[in-house]
């Protein structure tokens, strides 16, 4: 006991979690996870290995080497891998990328391999070679071709179009062309033809071909900004820069053309962020890193064009690696559909054995002395049995329904495109109609539990606009007019005075203009100009246009209002910043720029104003600026109240503040700043403390209040699908505060809500599971699973937790990873095992807490984690996954969701703001989160009703058809006599019962949408697996079974004893199985009539028709014309006319039909009538809703009135550009433009958009 | 189904099509199980089938049957031919019955076999149609294990349907007085389906039977070849012969009758069967008791539903009755679930 708690002590006594911080990076991949796996290495490996390692001791792993504008030295043998007997291939990858899968040549036996890999096209192939045995075939052969065919058929008519698709679109990819050195020149060359060691040039706005060394670029100092929107969804630009060696020597084409230098790298690897390397160019050697290679699938931006030398190309590139792993998802139906259809192969295999046994028997006692069934063999007559069984395996072969699979397939597809077509999840703005992307998965959306959810850019539109201030202790931003009265009509204002209004701010008040323009209050324009000359934006100006790039849309937002608002930042210099301050220009000496980190959570900057004054801006998060002001400061009062009021409207709030500082106290601070600036060890600490003993003493301006819109519709949807039982997480890498903030405004917190911190969790599971250990004890594993509730009932809790607090409450810890390497390599036996033994224990540990956890937050409504990592999201959707066997959707936008929603059942992108990463590893996206809410309980339902439909009536269908043999048996012998024609057999699954059932898989409604939307808790079917689970399996097999006993046994009855009307052939076989047969279509054609809800002429048609095809098509095949051309295919020759122009059979067909239907209408009447579910009680109210008027969205509650709740921040949590600022790199004058090139870089661009 | 991006609605150009079909707003009528639709509909075929029940079970009983096993009666036959070597000794057995009852209208012979599985899987496919069309008399697939003789000879017709054709003759006598016995003409034509008689089964081609099937041997159990079934008349010989062809067309059940002769209305039997002492003249050729098998005639009478079965009048008069049962039943429960349902209400 003790040395457990030991080994656990170790790991939790790290000091508290710190909410602020994301716990650590997500650098490491998963392969690197993988080999943590303490493995067990024989003695004899390890030794090799160590050998290995001494004789390359450095950088074994710089294997890859590339030499620039040399394209045979990639071509000699030493690089060739020999793939496919003497052939070989370079190891360097052509730039060319492949994504399809098959070709005119391998289409057909590789698409043939993959369909028959299935194990149900595998059991129709086997089928099909027994069936080609004589002795035991039992079936003509195209019985189970046919069927077998159309299947096949289909499915590769479906690849077959996938592929065309991605033949298309890599075509289009590698078509795309930049310019490459060739023959000394740079030329324009496809993207395919792009080689390793090419030197390439890329103009603004071109998306980056391969992954490439960047040798030199137009801009200072070789910088080169690019977007990397496709590879993790940031929109705000990176820079990257070159070596000052290519930097200086390689600006010229022809220097370019000459360049030979040799870089050795480490081999292709899917982590974005890594690169090492070396370059080898002039005698000398420069380390390469990753801030000097730009990745394939980025885009150039700002810079007008940069050179480069492709290291990595087509399936080499980063991102290419990085798409490898698709997770293949299937639904909780598909599961369980494998598993019944395994339950029927049971059956099947049950009821063959028993029948071969009946046979044997039947031989034994009847056939051996039937002299008229002498066949020649002397067969024993258990052989005759064992033949017998699998005669029968083959004649009752459609018990496994051979088009289940492929039906299943074209209804979810029919259901995707229903979702695609959508005209209520359409986005008009952004021209975007929802996107089944996976079309598998569509009924599973109706079996939803848990929602994982991001906040940016999902529940929000990540737009932040400039909502309200607060200048002076006066609240500026309602809606009045100039003479501060209230006004209830929204009245914009006017801009125009401007000139470097952008037009896009709306604004109400007009008494702030007003305030502005008059300048009255000197503190009004003081603090735009704050606004205009404190932040670390970039400015771009191109034909009079200005463009900000800020590192968060926060920022952006604060500069882009103070511009509206005649303060407009024009540009910057290292140490100057222009501003034109109501139409005036100056410029101001930028005497330092106090970053913002996310510690300090404000940042400040310290200018010389044209007439010699110092004096300091700062703008940060309130906490942090309270503590700092100058205590004599007569708005604080107003400002605080301000603030109260912003953050209960949910703005994100900022304080602003300034101070005079007068030279010489400048000049001492000055000397420390530069001190610390140089300092060669913890620099960032002593500058921290430096910055920390400027700003004090400050004077408040006022503060901000920005507004970060909730998508339209959030609340609602969140509140509807509460409703229908479904929880909803948050997980988000904003602040706590960000985070609870948003929770009350999409209504996911109300005001009655507890809200449980990571403190109160972490208290909570640390005595649940010192209960759980006391109780154990010796006898753990014996104790019952307790299943108290950790809350007493009731009540409306809410859990909001950190990641940091989510790995110290898993126990989830960096510092476990030390220890499993120590681990690795125990000594003796001995130690061996108590390493394992220790492990084993905490491993126990360790899931009983996940467990606890997870039961914990389950009790919560609502869960929030903020501050989680993109992997952390992945592991708690998996926690949810594994401990709650829930089905969980996970939505998210950005590129830090891709993890999650690949771990989730379901993902869900939203293809909004940030780039397309999320959208393309999702099963689902669309433009707006409040669309989930008809995804799921619209279409989701829908589809989960129409599947579920489907499959019973499906399993019914086939065991109604397939046992009549079985009944059959039992009178002639077991001897595998079939009761229909073949044909019969061949066109019953697809032509006779196929279409209407289909149909009402694709079309059927209970409901319609509207009440699907008012009513949500019809969506808790689906939720609780109620319409489709083993116990309603099994009562339409029993259905199935039942209609097979009557459809035999009554025209059994009927033919025992009789003849026909004119005497003729009264019993024959042959009009026994026309008989049997049609009773069969029009019983299971009706059924199928029963079970649709929603009745169009499409269904009424397709159920006519099915009867209608089924005579029409025997009354030809038992025609006299098709029997003297195949005499022994169509041995039926007239039995149809014969046959049916007794009306004795039609009586029997009728009594038999209404035998199967009206127990069945009587039974669910009854159903009906004593427990009604709620889809039915709706159903028969409809008429009364629809007359009903709109149902009244339940009114937002905004206002809580805790004024401790507020959130204070308007940074992203990363550092701004202010380093790159303060180095100057960037804003030297630009070298001469290459006009042309960018004109024609721009029409390329719009070229690539527009296609 | 991906529009063009030069739709003419520009901008919106991705904008999904505002049909019925692609909303999913098709009209329909929505099915739902009223009281109103299935109650009346409950007792309404209720009715139905308990009057299609009398009407079966009326006509059913008006249809006049004798059904004579004589398996038993001609037991010294049934014993000698247990025997194969007796293959070609004849056996004669007479059987006299009673006809209490005069039988109207059209009068049937049918002989009954029970327990013959000529529904056996590996019975029934051992057959060549093509062989039957006349087309390829040589043509024996299939027919395993009848297909040639020990000397490679193809046997017409093939396969062990053929082969073990019922061979029993059938003579009816009618003994108006004790003395006096009038031979009942027996029809052997109309007794086969027109398709059968007219496109499955066909003669080879020649003027001359025999001749037509030279090459071909008969079957194994048979004591004359294919072309002597009937000498006498060529509609009725071959192939063509009615006795084979009413043979080929397999039964559904181990227990079965076919059609053996009509009564031709003639003379005193113009009205049909004359109530009064008849007698079958037997030739015993098939033999049956080896595999514990029996035979028997049925005389019968026909109406408009077929023979005398009551299977179908009893099952449609039940199904009414529990029909009517279950409307009853489910009419009381609709009445007091409203009842609650208006309590609750209010």
């Amino acid at each position: 006991m003790n040395r457990e708690r030991d080994s656990e002590t170790t790991i939790e006594e790290d000091s508290q979690p710190n909410d602020e911080v994301v716990p650590y990076s997500d650098d490491e991949t998963e392969d690197e996870l993988e080999e943590q796996e303490p493995a067990v290495e024989p003695e004899q490996n390890r030794v090799n290995r160590e050998a290995e390692e001494n004789r390359e001791p450095v950088r074994k792993e710089c294997t890859w080497q590339v030499k620039a504008n040399d394209r045979s030295f990639h071509e000699q043998p030493q690089f060739m891998n020999t793939t496919f007997f003497c052939l070989k291939e370079s190891k360097y990858a052509n730039n060319a990328i492949k994504t399809y899968k098959y070709n005119a040549i391998t289409f057909l036996p590789m698409n043939l391999f993959e369909q028959f890999k299935r194990a149900a096209n595998f059991y129709f192939l086997v089928l099909l070679i027994l069936q080609a045995i004589p002795q035991i075939s039992t079936l003509a052969w195209y019985t189970t071709l046919v069927p077998l065919l159309l299947v096949l058929g289909i499915t590769a008519i479906k690849d077959l179009v996938d592929d065309v698709a991605r033949h298309r679109m890599d075509k289009e990819i590698n078509n795309r062309t930049c310019e490459v050195i060739k023959d000394g020149r740079f030329k324009t060359v496809k993207w395919k033809e792009v080689q390793v060691g090419d030197v390439i040039r890329l103009k603004k706005n071109d998306f980056i071909p391969a992954d490439i060394l960047l040798l030199s670029s137009s801009e200072p100092n070789s910088l080169c900004y690019v977007e990397t929107a496709e590879l993790d969804g940031e929109t705000n630009l990176k820079f990257k820069m070159s070596l000052d060696v290519t930097d200086r020597y390689l600006q010229k084409e022809s220097a370019l053309a000459a360049f030979d230098g040799f870089v050795e790298c480490e081999e292709p690897n899917n982590r974005l962020d890594k690169f090492t390397g070396t370059l080898f160019w002039r005698n000398s050697s420069y380390p390469l890193d990753s801030d000097k290679i730009l990745l394939r699938g980025c885009v150039i931006r700002n810079t007008d064009f940069c050179h480069g030398l492709i290291v990595f190309a087509g399936a080499d590139t980063k991102i290419m690696k990085n798409s490898g792993k698709t997770r293949f998802k299937r639904t909780k139906i598909d599961y369980l559909m494998n598993y019944m259809v395994y339950t029927i192969f049971v059956v099947l295999i049950l009821l063959s054995a028993g029948l071969a046994i009946g046979h044997a028997y039947w031989e034994a006692q009847v056939g051996n002395y039937s002299w008229y069934l002498y066949d020649g063999q002397d067969n024993s007559p258990s052989y005759r049995g064992f033949l017998n069984f699998w005669g029968y395996i083959i004649v009752l072969n459609t018990m496994v329904p051979i088009s289940l699979y492929v039906s299943v397939e074209v209804i979810r597809l029919g259901q995707s495109y229903f979702i695609n077509w959508d005209l209520q999840m359409y986005y008009p703005e952004k021209d975007t109609p929802a996107k089944a992307r996976t079309t598998t998965l569509n009924e599973q959306l109706g079996q939803i539990h848990y929602i994982f959810s991001d906040k940016t850019g999902t529940l929000t539109q990540n737009i932040m606009t400039f909502k309200k201030c607060c200048i002076n202790g006066q609240i500026y931003g309602d809606n009045r007019d100039a003479s501060q009265h209230q006004h209830s009509r929204m009245d914009e204002v006017d801009f125009s005075w401007n000139t470097f209004a952008d037009g896009k701010l709306l604004f109400y008040d007009h008494y702030l203009i007003e305030q502005i323009r008059s300048g009255k209050e000197p503190e009004v324009r003081e603090f735009f100009f704050l606004l205009a000359i404190c932040h670390t934006v970039m400015v771009d100006r191109t034909d009079g246009q200005i463009n900000y790039q800020a590192a968060s849309p926060d920022e952006g937002a604060l500069v882009t209002a103070a511009r509206n608002f005649g303060f407009a930042f024009l540009a910057r210099t290292q140490n100057t910043i222009t501003i034109s301050e109501m139409g005036i220009e100056r410029t101001y000496n930028v005497l330092a720029l106090l970053d913002f980190n996310s510690d300090r959570k404000r940042m400040s900057v310290i200018v010389r104003t044209p007439e010699g004054h110092i004096r300091l801006y700062c703008k940060g998060a309130d906490t942090v600026i309270y503590e700092r002001l100058h205590p004599m400061n007569p708005t604080k009062q107003e400002t605080q109240d301000a603030l109260d009021v912003f953050a209960n409207e949910t703005l994100r709030t900022l304080c602003l503040c300034y101070k005079e500082i007068d030279e010489n106290e400048f000049a001492e601070w000055y000397k420390k700043f530069v001190a610390a600036s140089l300092a060669l060890t913890n620099r960032d600490q002593a500058l921290d403390k430096v910055y920390e003993e400027i700003e004090k003493d400050l004077i408040l301006l006022g503060a901000t209040a920005i507004e970060d819109k909730l998508q339209d519709g959030v609340p609602e949807t969140i509140s509807k699908l509460a409703k229908a039982d479904i929880k909803i997480w948050v997980l988000t890498g904003d602040k706590k505060e960000t985070a609870e903030n948003i929770g009350f405004a999409c209504e996911l917190l109300t005001e009655e809500t507890t809200i449980c911190y990571g403190e109160d969790i972490n208290a909570l599971l640390q005595t649940r599971r010192e209960n759980q250990k006391n109780r154990g004890g010796v006898y753990a594993k014996f104790a019952p699973v307790m299943n108290e509730p950790f809350f007493p009932t009731g009540g409306n809790r809410a859990l909001i937790i950190t990641g940091s607090w989510l790995n110290e409450i898993l126990l989830e810890k960096k510092t476990k990873r030390s220890k499993i390497l120590k681990l690795k390599f125990p000594r003796t036996e001995e130690e061996r095992r108590i390493r394992t033994e220790s492990r084993r224990r905490l491993d126990a540990n360790k899931e009983q807490q996940q467990k606890n956890f997870v039961d914990l937050a389950c009790e919560c409504s609502a869960v929030i984690c903020c501050r989680v990592t993109p992997k952390q999201k992945a592991m708690v959707v998996d926690l949810v996954k594994k401990y709650k066997k829930a089905i969980t959707l996970a939505i998210g936008d950005g590129a830090n969701d891709v993890n999650m929603i690949k771990t989730a059942h379901i993902g869900v992108g939203i293809s909004g703001q940030e780039g397309m990463q999320a959208v393309m590893s999702s099963d689902y996206s669309f433009a707006q989160f409040r669309y989930l809410q008809r995804l799921l309980l619209v279409h989701g339902r829908w589809s989960y009703i129409r599947m579920c439909k489907f499959l019973r009536y499906f399993f019914y269908k086939n065991f109604a058809f397939t046992l009549a043999h079985f009944w059959y048996s039992f009178f002639n012998g077991y001897s595998a006599q079939t009761v229909y024609e073949d044909w019969f057999i061949t066109l019953y699954n697809v032509l006779y019962s196929s279409l209407p059932v289909l149909l009402v898989g694709l079309l059927d409604q209970d409901v319609s949408d509207k009440l699907s939307l008012r009513f949500p808790s019809l969506y808790e079917v689906g939720q609780k697996d109620l319409l489709f689970n083993y116990k309603k399996f099994f009562i339409s097999l029993f259905h199935g079974v039942l209609t097979s006993m009557i459809l035999f046994f009554i025209p059994l009855g009927a033919y025992l004893q009789t003849m026909g009307q004119d005497g003729e052939a009264p019993s024959d076989y042959q009009s026994f199985a026309v008989t049997v047969a049609s009773a069969l279509v029009i019983t299971v054609n009706f059924q199928i009539g029963l079970d649709t809800s929603y009745w169009t002429f499409v269904n009424a048609f397709s159920i006519f028709g099915s009867i209608a095809l089924y005579f029409g098509i025997m009354f030809d095949f038992h025609s006299a014309g098709i029997h003297v051309l195949f005499p022994s295919a169509f041995q039926f020759t007239g039995t149809a006319p014969n046959a049916l122009r007794q009306p004795y059979l039609w009586l029997t067909i009728i009594l038999a039909v209404a035998v199967c239907l009206l127990p069945i209408i009587a039974l669910r009447f009854l159903c009906m009538t004593i427990w009604p579910s709620e889809s039915d009680k709706i159903q028969k109210n409809r008429k009364k809703y629809k007359a009903e008027e709109q149902w009244k969205r339940r009114q937002n509650v905004f206002r809580r009135g805790v004024s401790s709740r507020r959130s204070a921040y308007a940074f992203s949590h990363q550092r701004g550009y202010a380093d790159l600022i303060a180095s100057g790199r960037s804003i030297c004058k630009k070298r001469a433009p290459l006009d042309a090139i960018i004109a024609e870089g721009t029409a390329e661009y719009r070229r690539t958009i527009d296609s | 189904m991906e529009r063009n991006s030069n739709d003419v609605r520009g901008l919106l150009s991705r904008m999904p099509d505002n049909t019925a079909f692609k909303q999913q707003r098709l009209p329909a009528w929505r099915s739902h199980l009223t009281a109103w639709a299935v109650l009346p509909g409950f007792f309404t075929t209720g009715a139905f089938f308990l009057g299609m029940g009398i009407l079966l079970i009326l006509s059913a009983k008006s249809v006049k049957e004798i059904e004579i096993t004589y398996t038993s009666m001609c037991s010294n036959c049934a014993k000698l031919r247990e025997n194969a070597s007796n293959f070609y000794k004849e056996c004669t057995c007479s059987v006299p019955f009673f006809i209490p009852e005069k039988m109207p209208g059209n009068v049937y012979m049918y002989y009954k076999l029970h327990n013959f599985y000529q529904n056996l899987r590996r019975y029934t496919i051992s057959r060549n149609n093509r062989q039957l069309l006349g087309e390829d008399i040589t043509n024996v697939e299939n027919c395993a294990p009848f297909q040639r003789d020990s000397n490679g000879i193809p046997i017409a017709p093939c396969g062990a349907i053929a082969n073990s054709m019922f061979n029993d003759t059938i003579l009816l006598s009618y003994y108006p007085h004790s003395s006096t016995r009038i031979n009942v003409p027996l029809l052997s034509s109309g007794i086969t389906w027109w398709t059968d008689k007219h496109i499955k089964f066909q003669n080879p081609r020649s003027n001359n039977l025999p001749s037509a099937f030279t090459g071909t041997t008969k079957p194994p159990y048979w004591r004359k070849p294919v072309y002597q079934l009937d000498p006498e008349n060529p509609e009725n010989n071959g192939f063509l012969n009615n006795d084979f062809i009413v043979w080929m067309r397999v039964a559904a059940l181990p227990t079965f009758k076919k059609l053996y002769r009509r009564i031709h209305r003639t003379g005193p039997f113009a009205n049909g069967l004359p109530a009064g002492n008849y007698s079958f003249d037997i030739a015993y050729n098939f033999p049956v008791t080896v595999f514990k098998g029996e035979k028997g005639v049925v005389l019968s009478t026909v109406t408009w539903s077929g023979g005398s079965n009551l299977f179908l009048g009893i099952a449609y008069l039940t199904t009414g009755a529990v029909m009517w049962l279950a409307a009853f039943s489910m009419t009381a429960v609709h009445l007091k679930m409203k009842k609650r349902n208006i309590v609750s209400e209010s």
